[in-house]
C-alpha cells in the first residue's frame, strides 16, 4: 500500500473521472446508461460526463469534490465519490444531476429519454438526507486486489465525519448482478438494507440489470 | 403572458408528465410533494417549461428552483427580458 496516494480530486483528473463513472455505470455489463436511455454514443455521452464535472457543482455524483482517488506513479487508477446528501441546505443531489443533464445533454436527449423513460419503473430511489452517499467505484484491473477500495471507503467515511460529526449512516446503491462489487462493500461492513426492482423487463436493453441494491453501514 | 396564465401552462406539462394530477399548483409545492417528479420526470418537466415557454434556464437558474413559486418568478423574469 506504500506506493499507493490517496488524495481528493482536482478539475485536472476529470478525464480520469469521466471513465470512473463509465465503467462504474456499467458495472460487469456494456450498458452505459448515459448512452443508451439518451440516445448517444460512448463517446457523447463521455463528452458530456465531462461537462457536468466542468460546471463544478458541489453535493453530487457529478462533483469533482466528491471523489477521493488513489494514485500510483502519479497516475490515478482508482477512485470512489462520497458526499452527505443535502448537507448545509445543499439541493438533494438527483436535483442538482437532473439539472446537469438537462442543462448539459440538451433538449434533443431529453426528448430521446422522454420515450424511454417508462421502463425505469420502479427502479429510482430517494438518497437519504445527511446519510454519507457513496458512488462511482473503479479501480484499474492492474491494481485490483491491493485493498484500495477499502482505502478509499475509509477516506470517504473519515472525511465525512470531519465536515458531520453527527454523521450516523453510510449509503452504497449497486446493481444486483454486481457481486463483485456486493462483496467488496460487504467486507468493509456494508448489507444490503433494500432492493427496487424495475417493473419493465425492457429495461435491460437500457441498464446493467433490473434490480437495485441500497447497502448501508451505520457508524 | 400573467401569472395565472404561466401557473396554468405549467399545470398542463406536469400532467402530460406524471400521468395525473393529484397536486395543488401552491407557491410552496416542491418536487418531493408531487407523485412521479422523480430525477427522470424532472429532466423531463424542466425540458418541457422551457420548450413550451420558449425560454432558457442557466445551470444556476436551475439549482436556486426550490419550489413551484420560485418557477414562476424566474419563467416570468425570463418572459418579461424577450
Amino acid at each position: 500500500m506504500n506506493e499507493y496516494l490517496f488524495r481528493k480530486a482536482m478539475p485536472k483528473d476529470i478525464p480520469f473521472l469521466a471513465d470512473v463513472v463509465i465503467a462504474a455505470e456499467k458495472g460487469v455489463s456494456d450498458k452505459l446508461s448515459y448512452s443508451t436511455l439518451f440516445n448517444l454514443s460512448e463517446d457523447q455521452a463521455r463528452k458530456f460526463i465531462i461537462a457536468m464535472f466542468e460546471e463544478e457543482i458541489d453535493g453530487c455524483e457529478f462533483s469533482v469534490s466528491s471523489f477521493l482517488l488513489a494514485e500510483y506513479n502519479g497516475e490515478p487508477v482508482a477512485a470512489f465519490g462520497g458526499w452527505i446528501e443535502g448537507f448545509n441546505g445543499e439541493m438533494p443531489s438527483r436535483v442538482l444531476k437532473s439539472n446537469l443533464i438537462s442543462y448539459t445533454f440538451g433538449r434533443e436527449c431529453i426528448e430521446f429519454l422522454k420515450t424511454k423513460a417508462n421502463v425505469m419503473n420502479g427502479l429510482i430511489s430517494e438518497r437519504e438526507p445527511l446519510a454519507l452517499q457513496l458512488e462511482y467505484l473503479f479501480v484499474s484491473k492492474e491494481h485490483r486486489g491491493k485493498k484500495l477500495t477499502d482505502g478509499l471507503i475509509k477516506g470517504l467515511v473519515d472525511e465525512g465525519m470531519i465536515l458531520y460529526p453527527s454523521l450516523k449512516k453510510a449509503q452504497i446503491q449497486v446493481f444486483g448482478n454486481n457481486s463483485n462489487a456486493i462483496k467488496v462493500y460487504e467486507k468493509n461492513g456494508f448489507q444490503v438494507a433494500s432492493s427496487y426492482k424495475a417493473t419493465d423487463a425492457a429495461v435491460l436493453q437500457f441498464l446493467p440489470f433490473d434490480e437495485k441494491f441500497i447497502m448501508e453501514k451505520n457508524f | 403572458m400573467d401569472r395565472n396564465e404561466i401557473i396554468e401552462k405549467i399545470r398542463h406539462i406536469l400532467v402530460a408528465v406524471l400521468k395525473h394530477q393529484n397536486f395543488e399548483m401552491k407557491d410552496e409545492m416542491s418536487a418531493a410533494d408531487v407523485a412521479g417528479w422523480d430525477s427522470l420526470t424532472h429532466m423531463i418537466i424542466i425540458t418541457e417549461i422551457e420548450k413550451q415557454f420558449a425560454v432558457n434556464f442557466k445551470l444556476k437558474e436551475l439549482n436556486k428552483l426550490t419550489n413551484l413559486g420560485t418557477l414562476i418568478e424566474l419563467i416570468s423574469s425570463k418572459l418579461d427580458q424577450k
